[in-house]
């Protein structure tokens, strides 16, 4: 479920008075790549800025990780933060829908249950406790994690009241059978509305023939079959074992000392079921390669390319990550990018990314195109991919990825939800503390040849398991690349 | 949508968290100056990170546009991306990403804003690019003619084809027969056919100037290495005076209005909404004040009432929500809407009576110290908790000025609305919930077409 429970119907509403154009992701491109810009315009001297810039890493905020272990088994990671009067605290659970066994939708529905009742309060005792106190609550439940979150004030009359609610919510939910049955009934509404929606339909059907058996294969709310089927009891067997202290991470992050990080952690650590982590999540075994397709009345064709990547604690995450940005990790003047939508207009944005998780998580790319060029459009894609495995990245584009990477990096710690969410990546996925700077001094250090030997190792174009959703139509041949393609793309990216 | 437009509509949204500055610590250093030419420069100092965020704010957006001409403030958004004097098409961009920055840029009726993210030794080359923009706009007619089609797309997507956003356009065009707020901010279809370049260009020479414009930066600078760097780059730029800008003005009682869409939706919704000032129209702030906190307590939080009541108590609505914006140039609209909740078989009669039994209850009711108190809690903690974020701070004080009033109201925001008395509540929902202020939109789906 959501970060934020109350349903918020105006919020999609009021957008739609702020349009937020991402006018540069529609330029219809002279396929100038970045770098080249950016050479062009220091070498002109047209800009003073630039060339006065003097071609240095950016400094990055300085985080001082601390961890450790509770006395029922919770690993703490702690980043003392004093500049605001406020801490946030984020559980992850290895309590995601990977640990449904045979009911799809149960790692989900207790999580969402959490907060529906305590000992001697309801779902609206528990609401106007949190928000008597100006506290935010938060949960959510994907494949590996569930995550329980509190953001808070410091001050010592806020901070308790909270975080002793915050105990009782997360470890003695009482799971009352009126909010069970509201929020199984949001779900069921939630199933209908996917029907409509073709990308969805694509991403549920990819998932199921990349995963097979595997727990992964099914998507985390369950379906419509699976959630009315799930039982209280089993809610209170789960939460039982998949709650437990032993099964946590607890980060936290703000105006705290040390000492008070330990209470906190302690406090919430006994509130939890004894029990010690769960067994990790086996690997899943190569899917058969293939093409799906799902009938669907829509203007464009839903594309998806995938095949099984890495988990997260593959030492080639950095080299792979590097090479995905160049493929299509970014905007403009990726591999993808330059080929499908600035030379020959047939999308408005081709993507490709690794999911890394807990266990071989996927390598997709995704795009959308017109229904009528969709043959065509699936095989340049692949061709694109087979000759970037075949020759790897040039020299100037690693090395204009480094300098981009470099230069964001500073905005990824930059705040204290920012921070959290690292802490907690890092914990779950075991990941030591100097992680950051490591991913950074590994990624500066990559050559040409390490890139394209570990996307070799990695990658095949025989192993792809293709999904597509749209209509049939007759298909029409590519347009020859161009730097003023004929035809806009339709469709909008959603940025 | 990306994440600051996210949070700019969050703040309209938003009754509880006001863009309001700290109490509960020590007020981060602000300092405002205007350079010569009229630039209005405010620079607040967050030295947690090694970051900054430069934003440049214009006072215009569609509630300034004439009925034929709208659209154009969306437009040249789109075309402030397609070069300058000193880069071509798309140039920036490539430029800003090279260098690790997020930037973006986002319209609404009363702004239009341009940003951009990045490490703290890059600021300069912002504010080069952003200075050049505003002086310098290329507007080549070739680019507009292929950006046009595609803000044509993109309104067919995001509006035509959205049903809610299709059926928000539609009620504010009823709600605000008066002002320029009933325009779209996409602009009409008609409009965007026969939209010409040279509107554009005018567009651009009447708005954007540095006497018309914010520059906000928050992050880790000093006030002062700011001001050389605005003084370098935006310091040439030559002033120039803007046409008028008057206030969007709405009728106070326009009589009773009532929509009907039919739209590709599954369930049903409707909107309430009534015609009432804001905190920059208003004569009587207090009534603002407690329009914001009836806001608040309808729907501030999962403990609101329309949660408690209409989505958990009686299951009328799966979905319910209310919104006041105090903070616009002109009048505003105080908002309900709400989803029937057809799992329970219940009706679009069922879920407007039990709006209205809320309106009802707060003419007649005073609320509970109890529930002002959690109001109060949540705001105060929404102060703290807005400035974790560099962006939601320089966003916040680039609205305020933009519609004509200060960022330091964010200090006083907290002490206003605990000025507000229960009285002050029942008072303000018997002068405003009235049907002589009302517009009402039935979103239904396509199939009662057929009734």
């Amino acid at each position: 479920m959501s970060e934020r429970k109350t349903p918020r119907l105006l919020l999609g509403l009021i957008a739609v008075a702020i349009i937020a154009s991402a006018a540069f992701y529609l330029v219809p491109s002279d396929n100038t790549k970045a770098s080249e810009a950016l050479d062009n315009a220091k070498s002109s001297q047209k800009l003073q800025s630039l060339a006065e810039l003097d071609g240095k890493a950016p400094a990055s905020r300085k985080l001082d990780v601390q961890t450790w272990n509770t006395a029922e088994g919770a690993k703490v990671l702690f980043v003392e933060a004093r500049e605001l009067p406020m801490f946030d605290m984020r559980l992850i659970f290895s309590a995601g829908s990977s640990q449904d066994g045979n009911a799809p939708g149960l790692a989900l529905l207790t999580n969402a249950m959490l907060n529906e009742g305590v000992a001697g309060k309801d779902v609206g005792a528990i609401a106007q406790g949190f928000e008597g106190l100006g506290a935010d609550f938060g949960n959510g439940a994907y494949k590996d994690m569930a995550i329980a979150s509190l953001r808070s004030l410091s001050a010592a009359d806020k901070r308790e009241p909270a975080l002793k609610l915050f105990s009782e919510v997360v470890g003695k939910p009482t799971f009352p059978a009126d909010s069970f049955a509201r929020i199984k009934n949001q779900m069921l509404a939630g199933f209908e509305y996917q029907k409509q929606n073709p990308g969805k339909l694509a991403s549920l059907e990819l998932m199921k023939r990349l995963y097979g058996d595997h727990p992964y294969a099914h998507a985390s709310d369950g379906n419509a079959q699976s959630v009315p089927k799930i039982t209280l009891a089993q809610l209170r067997e789960f939460h039982a074992k998949a709650y437990a202290a032993g099964n946590v991470v607890i980060a936290l992050v703000g105006d705290l000392s040390r000492s008070e990080a330990e209470a906190i952690a302690n406090q919430v650590s006994a509130a939890l079921p004894k029990g010690p982590a769960l067994a990790k999540v086996e690997q899943p075994i190569e899917p058969k390669a293939g093409i799906g397709h799902i009938e669907f009345p829509s203007k464009q064709t839903n594309l998806m390319i995938a095949q099984l990547g890495i988990d997260r604690d593959d030492p080639d995450y950095a080299a792979l990550s590097m090479g995905n940005q160049i493929l299509g990790g970014g905007g403009f003047g990726t591999r993808l990018m330059s080929e499908v939508r600035e030379k020959r207009g047939l999308t408005y944005g081709v993507y490709s990314a690794f999911s890394p998780m807990q266990a071989r998580g996927p390598f997709m790319i995704n795009l959308q195109t017109r229904a009528e060029m969709s043959e065509g459009t699936l095989k340049l894609v692949q061709d694109v991919l087979a000759d970037y495995l075949k020759t790897g990245p040039t020299q100037k584009e690693l090395d204009d990825a480094k300098r981009e990477l470099a230069g964001s990096f500073p905005l990824s710690t930059a705040s204290n939800a920012d921070i959290v969410g690292q802490l907690g990546a890092m914990g779950f996925y075991n990941l030591p503390l100097n992680y950051l700077d490591d991913f950074m001094r590994q990624s500066q250090s990559l050559t040409v040849e390490q890139v394209r030997d570990v996307l070799n190792k990695h990658l095949s174009t025989d192993k792809l398991v293709i999904v597509s959703a749209g209509p049939t139509v007759p298909q029409k041949p590519l347009p020859a690349p161009s730097d003023k393609p004929a035809e806009q793309p339709l469709g909008v990216p959603e940025h | 949508m990306n994440a600051l437009a996210r949070r700019a509509a969050g703040l309209l949204l938003s009754t509880v968290c006001l863009p309001l500055s700290a109490l509960a610590a020590d007020p981060q250093p602000t300092h405002e100056f205007t350079l010569d030419n009229g630039l209005k420069v405010v620079v607040r100092e967050d030295h947690r990170a090694p970051v900054v965020v430069s934003q440049v704010w214009y006072k215009v957006g569609s509630s300034y546009e004439t009925p034929g001409q709208t659209g154009l403030s969306h437009a040249l958004e789109h075309m402030m991306f397609k070069g300058s004097e000193k880069v071509g098409p798309g140039e920036a961009s490539l430029i800003l990403r090279d260098l690790g920055a997020e930037e973006n840029a986002f319209t609404s009726d009363d702004f239009t804003a341009y940003y951009q993210v990045l490490a703290r030794d890059r600021l300069g080359v912002a504010f080069e690019l952003e200075a050049d923009r505003m002086a310098n706009l290329r507007l080549p007619a070739d680019e507009f003619a292929k950006e046009i089609e595609v803000i044509k797309e993109e309104r067919r997507l995001r509006t035509d084809d959205k049903p809610m956003a299709k059926a928000f356009e539609r009620y504010k065009a009823m709600a605000y027969p008066a002002s320029g707020y009933h325009t779209p901010t996409i602009g009409w279809m008609a409009d965007l056919e026969r939209m010409k370049v040279e509107e554009l260009r005018h567009w651009y020479q009447s708005w954007y100037v540095p006497n018309n414009a914010t520059l906000v930066v928050v992050g880790d600078v000093t006030p002062d290495e700011v001001k050389t760097l605005a003084q370098r780059y935006f310091g040439p730029i030559p002033k120039r005076d803007v046409p008028p800008a008057k206030k969007p003005l709405e009728l106070a009682e326009p009589g009773e209005r009532q929509i009907t869409l039919h739209v590709q939706t599954q369930l049903p919704s409707l909107m309430l909404g009534f015609n009432v000032p804001s905190i920059a129209t208003a004569e009587d702030k207090r009534s603002v004040n407690a329009l914001r906190l009836i806001s608040a307590l309808l729907d501030g939080g999962y403990s609101g009432r329309i949660p408690t009541q209409l989505e958990r108590g009686e299951e009328l609505v799966s979905g319910g929500s209310s919104s006041y914006d105090a903070y616009t140039r002109g009048d505003s609209l105080f908002t309900l809407s709400a989803t029937p909740n057809t799992q329970k078989k219940k009706t679009m009669a069922q879920a407007e009576a039990g709006l209205w039994k809320l309106l009802e209850q707060l003419k007649t009711t005073a609320p509970s110290a109890e529930e002002l108190e959690r109001v109060r809690a949540q705001v105060i903690a929404g102060l703290v908790f807005e400035r974790d974020s560099i962006t939601s701070q320089a966003t916040a004080i680039g609205q305020l000025e933009t519609v004509g009033l200060s960022w330091k109201l964010m200090d006083t925001e907290l002490a206003d609305l605990e000025s507000v008395t229960p009285q002050d509540i029942q008072n303000a929902a018997k002068l405003y919930f009235t049907r002589e202020r009302l517009s009402v939109a039935h979103v239904l789906p396509l199939e009662t077409t057929h009734e």
